[in-house]
């Protein structure tokens, strides 16, 4: 958004920027007044960062089990079908589905994050015949994917580990506790967390920004 | 070709009031293009025309005449490829985005056809929002709002969301909405088109008795003749020209049917 110049006009010295606080409460308050919408992209992020989190947890496991290479934990490992002899075509394997995996999210949330803008085209062609500046539906946009990916991501992250541990129990029994150092864990915790946001917001800001240096006549005009 | 002062020059009055300063839009040879796909299309012409304050104007033409167009000019929605268009005697394509953002918060008030409300907020919410634009505290807003929402008569269903409202009553909260930040003009297209004819002249009864009570200057694009009687000029637009301005008392009024010289 460009600085307010000091061109002479009528105008001039009177502009004030929206503040900040205000814009967050208004972003806050549009989440909560479209609660199902933002229930859906939401949930949407909640299953892209649990399958993220998911398919990193159970892969720490597995490349564990295999370091540690006690006993049980081969045998355990021979149970789900792994050959450790053959860990090297395993881990190609897991790194695939690591990258799958942030496809689909990115996929997903992108896909959530642009309908729930591109629907309010006209929404924010009114604000701007109102005299919203673009600055401010952009960080309107902004705040509110940060709010809904910070959610959607922690959620979907105690989800997915939360899941990769009930599954490992199964498979790898008591020693699914050990298995997993803390430092690895906090970091597929944290990445998943990241991830999840960092998506968001990126699906976000694309049509934010389309949206915002839109002219209010051509966005009022957005037939959707 | 037309009774009245021609389009592109100015009566002794005009230009007496364009001295003392009492005009809130200009228009001076405005053009506008706009390109689908190879094809030109010639939106406006050259119009000329300007609106004192406190006067109540309608641009009257068929549809695709250019009058849309002539409302997003001079609401600053759209700029001209040619010509200069003034709003209180500020060139508007000289205005850059933020300053343009202001105009529009500030100055002027919309309402239009499909009444553009936000549909999950609250008639009050809808009308506070030019407010919270133009920096006014919260409580101080909403003691506007509930107030501009009862001169519009609406007193009863400040809390009501758009959608459990009538068409009459959701322009009504537009006509409030357009009216928050004390604008110089009220700007509204094609008001009453998607209303039926009784509640399309409570609208237009509304907006003539806001000019009166408020000062307000009020220029309303339509094609609908029920704004004849309260408009004190009307523009005609044909091709994206002005054809000619006529005067409330140039129009031949019989027995509230307006038949036009």
């Amino acid at each position: 958004m460009g600085r307010h110049d000091s061109t002479a006009s009528a105008a001039g010295s009177e502009i004030e920027v929206l503040p900040f606080r205000k814009i967050i409460s208004i972003a806050l308050k549009g989440i909560r007044i479209r609660i199902w919408r933002s229930l859906i992209v939401v949930s949407g992020i909640i299953l892209a960062i649990a399958f993220l989190s998911y398919i990193l947890c159970s892969d720490g496991f597995l490349q564990n089990a295999f370091r540690i290479g006690t006993r049980e934990l081969l045998k355990s490992l021979d149970k789900i079908g792994v050959d450790p002899d053959d860990m090297d075509n395993q881990r190609v394997q897991t790194y695939w589905m690591v990258g799958l995996a942030l496809l689909i999210s990115f996929v997903g949330i992108v896909n959530a994050m642009l309908m729930s803008v591109t629907e309010r085209f006209r929404e924010i062609g009114t604000m701007k015949c109102l005299g919203a500046l673009d600055g401010f539906v952009l960080r309107m946009f902004l705040i509110e994917s940060v709010v809904l990916g910070s959610v959607g991501a922690m959620l979907g992250m105690f989800l997915g580990v939360g899941l990769a541990y009930f599954e490992g129990a199964f498979i790898y029994g008591g020693a699914v506790w050990g298995l997993l150092p803390l430092g690895w864990l906090l970091l597929v915790a944290f990445g998943s967390f990241v991830a999840g946001i960092v998506i968001t917001v990126l699906g976000a800001v694309y049509p934010a920004w389309e949206a915002a240096r839109m002219l209010p006549v051509v966005a009022l005009r957005a037939e959707l | 070709m037309n009774k009245t002062a021609g389009p592109a020059e100015y009566t002794d009055e005009e230009l007496l009031a364009h001295l003392n300063g009492s005009y809130v839009v200009r228009a001076k040879n405005v053009k506008k293009i706009y390109h689908m796909g190879d094809e030109e299309v010639h939106a406006l012409r050259g119009v000329t025309f300007s609106v004192q304050r406190g006067e109540y104007v309608s641009i009257m033409g068929p549809s695709g005449s250019g009058k849309s167009t002539i409302f997003n000019m001079i609401g600053g929605l759209d700029k001209p490829n040619e010509g200069q268009v003034y709003i209180d005697e500020v060139d508007i394509a000289a205005l850059n985005p933020l300053e343009l953002a202001w105009l529009r918060c500030h100055k002027v008030g919309y309402i239009f056809q499909t009444y553009n409300l936000i549909t999950v907020a609250t008639a009050l919410d809808n009308v506070m929002l030019p407010m919270t634009f133009a920096g006014m505290q919260a409580a101080e807003a909403q003691d506007k709002a509930v107030a501009l929402l009862k001169k519009v008569g609406l007193g009863e269903r400040v809390l009501h969301k758009p959608l459990e409202l009538s068409g009459g009553q959701q322009q009504r909260v537009a006509v409030a909405r357009s009216l928050a930040n004390d604008p110089t003009i009220v700007l509204a297209d094609e008001p009453t088109a998607n209303l039926d004819k009784t509640t399309g002249f409570q609208i237009i009864e509304l907006l003539r008795q806001l000019n009166e009570s408020e000062g307000v200057t009020v220029i309303t694009a339509t094609h609908d003749h029920k704004m004849l009687s309260v408009s004190d000029r009307i523009a005609w637009v044909r091709d994206g020209q002005i054809e000619r301005i006529q005067n409330r008392d140039e129009l031949d009024i019989e027995e509230g049917e307006m038949r036009v010289k």
